[in-house]
């Protein structure tokens, strides 16, 4: 199985991805990436592209706040962290998305 | 919601993000480091993974911004600033974009004020002209009689008011103890109602007005001339006449109908008791008014003049002197207006098609910078500017060019209306009215926009369909290649053919105008003198008192030296109105109806008038001072009118008058002679009958006086005399002495005022045609500097390569000039209403128009095919 870069998942995944990370604590961009890539085992590679402006955006709708802090090597990083309205958001996004992959696995067995 | 658009307003902070991306890139770097890769490779592999960091941060300022705004404020100042790099070409084609869209705009203020804007009136909409119809001649005329009008405004419904009105002319009236002239005209009540005024000072005229008289409502102009204000005038008095006038009203400072009035008197139109019908018949075929009335509220113009109409069929009906005739209604605005409609469109097209040319040229120039553009255009491109981006931007610079020229052309724009109002006719109907008003304002931006759209998309469109990498690989010789050149070549054509047009226009015009100055009026106008003279004496004194005081003015200037031949004349001719057509009646011959009699017009003249004008004398004899008002009354017809009146006999001795009413003494003829064309010489004479001065009613003649001054000098020391002579008689006469080569000239304004415009814009248009002509050859020949440095090297002369040059020029130029020849033919129909003595087929103006532009093409092509020459061909081929 090869990487799925994100701009090849649905649109809507990656703000979910997002939030779903977030929800353990506050990161910033670079550490975002990696820890999906981590996590999914290099299936799915969060390109910068998408990256940044997609945590813009959701900075933009409320669902997050931005800071200036440090990470643990000392470099300067602006940390994302979630709002109440973004908690609010990830479980909306996580449902709706359970129900469609529960849709689409009911179809792929017995269409 | 609000919060998120405040989000847009406040807009993002593009330090914080790129420094946010560049730690993401430092960080990336660092992780290849670890993986061993040397600095420069893992910075290189950083930026090849995170990809365009730009974009990314375009991509969020967009969220939290006004993207389309801030784009298109960030194109106007990449777009001013390549202008100011490139100010030549900003500078010719601005000026020249100015200088056409102020053209138009100026035209155009004229063409609103005059043709389009309502008239300044309240409810002018609904203001008509009420006429006469002829249904046996189909005719219409704006004078109607007046106890037509009585019939019609006694019987209608659909009128709120009605008046009739008249002019009584350039009247000489006494103020102050000085002598003036002062237009004066007689209106019935109803008339400034009809026109919904109410007066700056005073009041208007009111019921009692028009029985006892003697007073007068003047304009404002007038008063302020005279009494330095509008309420200074109000109670002082004038004499006209003879008779004191007093003043009551002073009208708006806007208000000048008709014509250009200084005063109106109140005039009884009521017929008296006791008039027999005969004579109010006879008067039924008397047109000397003209009339207006403004519908009622809610009546339609259809409703309306199918209501008049009834009540002039039922006159026709009624009475036989009616028969053939009945009621019209026409708008007052095209009453006004309509004979000069086709002169202002014409115009407007005129110099429309000269900014099609001007776009054309600018298209053209912005072509030939596209191509020194390539590279920068691509390498925008592949930067990430995406095509869409690119083309937007090129086209906002199109934008800021035209919006400059467009304002530049507003302010030049100014400048210009008040030319054209300087050198067009006096008396074109609202031209002094015409300013920029908002409306203007509107047609020159659209125009802007517009201009932007003819010669923005070009480039632009251009520019979409580079291919990148050729572009950037070859630098500035690029691919520019096919699609360019059959572009600028195809607008070199057609701005050739619309040049060619428009000089055609002007062609044909001039060859009328020439024409018309040549034509044969059947009179001398050379070394003719006449003076308008208002002698005030009419009221007091008695007719055969007056007649004599007139002769022995006309005595006093024969005995002048200097003086060949000098007569009295009550109505100029070549004045500014036309003389109504009055109906003619025969001994001996059924009185018939409105529509079937000879028509002439009436003139009152003394002896030696037609040795005044060298009228020649083709029968019997001219008037003679033994015609007195005591004997019997004689007349004189001119040609036109034997031949309606008496085909196949002899005039002479025949019985004519101008009335049927009985009391009035027949006339007999006592001589004929030569046609005239006074008013207009590109109209057949006018049938004409005069009547003896001597016998009439001793009113105010003009003089006419033929000189023998051979030049300027001579002719002002005999004006000084005459003048002395005049002024003797009366001091407090004014008299104007005019000459009538003056006079005639002034009857070709029209035609003049519209060949010398369309005149200046063809050569204007020439002259573009032929640098849009330029700059391509100019083009082609970089394109095939190689080929001819080829030829040069393998034998060729200077005088093949001229050649060659210049018929590739001529090519294109026969080509534009083949079109435009065709257009030129199917545009000429529309001006035939124009067109005296020349057909629209005239040969003299289609060579003179391709002369014109073939001259100025061939000036264009050789220049470049010289430079041409010049270039030595192996600096040419060493440089490839």
């Amino acid at each position: 199985m090869g990487t799925q870069s994100s701009g090849e998942l649905l649109q809507g995944t990656l703000p979910l991805i997002v939030l779903r990370i977030l929800s353990a604590g506050p990161s910033h961009g670079f550490a975002i990436a990696r820890r999906i890539e981590l996590i999914s085992q290099d299936v799915i590679r969060a390109e910068e592209g998408s990256l940044y402006p997609a945590l813009h955006r959701m900075e933009f709708e409320g669902w997050l706040v931005a800071e200036w802090g440090t990470t643990e090597k000392g470099r300067k990083a602006k940390y994302y962290k979630l709002t109440p309205s973004g908690r609010n958001q990830l479980k909306h996004e996580t449902a709706r998305w359970n129900a469609i992959a529960g849709a689409m696995a009911t179809i792929l067995r017995e269409a | 919601m609000i919060r998120k658009l405040w989000q847009r307003v406040r807009g993002r902070k593009p330090h914080d993000d790129s420094e946010e991306l560049e730690l993401h890139l430092a960080q990336l770097t660092e992780t290849y480091l670890d993986q061993g890769l040397s600095e420069e490779e893992a910075k290189a592999a950083a930026r090849r993974r995170f990809g365009n960091v730009t974009l990314v941060q375009e991509r969020s300022h967009e969220m939290f911004s006004f993207p389309l705004a801030h784009s298109f404020l960030r194109d106007v100042s990449y777009a001013l600033r390549t202008l100011r790099r490139d100010w030549g070409f900003t500078l010719g084609a601005g000026a020249v974009l100015a200088m056409v869209i102020g053209a138009n705009t100026a035209i155009f203020s004229v063409v609103n004020t005059v043709l389009l804007q309502p008239l300044p009136y309240p409810g002018a909409e609904r203001i008509v002209s009420i006429e006469t119809f002829f249904t046996n001649t189909g005719q219409s005329s704006p004078m109607v009689s007046r106890p037509d009008f009585l019939d019609w405004r006694d019987q209608q419904d659909v009128f709120e008011a009605m008046a009739i009105f008249s002019s009584v002319g350039d009247t000489g009236t006494t103020l102050r103890g000085r002598a003036v002239f002062s237009n004066t005209w007689s209106v019935s009540a109803g008339f400034f109602e009809a026109f919904g005024q109410t007066p700056l000072a005073g009041r208007l005229l009111a019921g009692p007005d028009f029985q006892a008289g003697g007073v007068a409502v003047v304009a404002h102009p007038w008063a302020v001339t005279h009494f330095g204000s509008a309420g200074a005038a109000i109670g002082e008095t004038f004499l006209l006449y003879g008779s004191r006038v007093e003043i009551v009203g002073v009208t708006a400072p806007q208000f000048r109908f008709p014509g250009d009035p200084d005063l109106w008197l109140p005039w009884n139109i009521e017929i008296p008791r006791g008039v027999p019908a005969a004579v109010i018949q006879a008067q039924r075929g008397d047109y000397a008014w003209q009339a207006v009335g403004k519908l009622a509220r809610g009546v339609s113009f259809t409703r309306g003049e199918a209501a008049m109409r009834t009540i002039g069929d039922r006159l026709a009906r009624q009475y036989p002197e009616n028969r053939l005739k009945t009621v019209m209604l026409v708008p007052l605005q095209e009453r006004l207006t309509g004979s000069v409609r086709m002169t202002l469109w014409i115009l407007l097209s005129a110099v429309v098609v000269l900014w099609l040319i001007a776009c054309a040229n600018i298209a053209n120039l912005l072509l030939a910078r596209a191509a020194g553009r390539t590279r920068e255009i691509a390498l925008r491109a592949a930067l990430g500017a995406g095509r869409g981006r690119v083309v937007r931007q090129l086209l906002t610079e199109s934008c800021v060019l035209a919006g400059t020229a467009g304002l530049g052309g507003l302010l030049l724009a100014f400048l210009l209306v008040q030319g054209i109002v300087a050198v067009s006719p006096a008396d074109l109907p609202r031209i002094g009215d015409v300013r920029v008003d908002t409306t203007v304002l509107l047609f020159a931006l659209g125009l802007s926009l517009l201009s932007t759209a003819l010669f923005g998309v070009v480039p632009a469109l251009h520019a979409s369909r580079l291919d990148l990498s050729d572009a950037l690989k070859q630098g500035s010789k690029a691919t520019v290649a096919r699609p360019g050149t059959r572009l600028r070549c195809g607008l070199v054509v057609a701005e050739v053919a619309l040049s060619v047009m428009l000089l055609a226009a002007a062609g044909l015009l001039a060859r009328s105008f020439q024409a018309l100055q040549t034509v044969d009026l059947g009179f001398s106008r050379d070394r003719v003198l006449a003076a308008y003279t208002e002698y005030p004496i009419q009221g007091n004194v008695e007719i055969p008192k007056r007649i004599a005081f007139f002769g022995g003015v006309l005595d006093r200037l024969r005995a002048v030296p200097g003086v060949e031949a000098a007569a009295g004349a009550a109505y100029l001719g070549m004045g500014w109105e036309p003389r109504e057509l009055r109906d003619v009646f025969v001994n001996g011959r059924q009185e018939g109806q409105a529509g079937e009699r000879p028509q002439a017009e009436i003139y009152d003249v003394t002896e030696d008038y037609f040795r005044t004008l060298q009228i020649p004398l083709l029968a019997g004899r001219d008037f003679s001072r033994s015609d007195t008002p005591e004997g019997s009354r004689v007349a004189i017809i001119n040609e036109s009118l034997a031949r309606i009146a008496f085909p196949g006999e002899s005039p002479l001795g025949k019985r004519v008058r101008e009335t049927p009413n009985s009391q009035v003494a027949w006339m007999e003829i006592v001589g004929v002679v030569g046609d005239t064309r006074w008013q207009d010489p590109s109209r057949p004479a006018p049938p004409a009958m005069f009547r003896s001065a001597r016998q009439g009613t001793g009113n105010s003649p003009s003089i006419l006086v033929r000189t023998s001054a051979r030049n300027s000098f001579d002719e002002a020391s005999l004006i000084f005399t005459l003048r002395g002579i005049l002024n003797g008689a009366d001091r407090a006469v004014p008299v104007e002495f005019k000459t009538m080569e003056a006079m005639f000239d002034s009857t070709l304004r029209y035609p003049r005022f519209r060949t010398e415009v369309i005149g200046l814009f063809s050569v204007v248009a020439a002259i573009l045609a032929a640098v849009g002509i330029f700059s391509v050859l100019a083009y082609l020949v970089g394109q095939r500097s190689r080929e001819l440095a080829v030829r040069r090297a393998l034998g060729a002369q200077a005088g093949d390569v001229v050649r060659l040059i210049v018929g590739q020029g001529l090519r294109l130029v026969a080509i534009g000039l083949a079109l435009g020849l065709a257009g030129a033919f199917a545009v000429a129909r529309l001006l035939t209403g124009f067109l005296f003595q020349i057909s629209i087929w005239d040969a003299g103006a289609y060579f003179g128009a391709i002369a014109v532009l073939g001259g100025a093409a061939l000036l264009a092509t050789l220049l470049p095919a010289i430079r041409a020459v010049r270039i030595a061909p192996l600096v040419v081929l060493r440089h490839e």
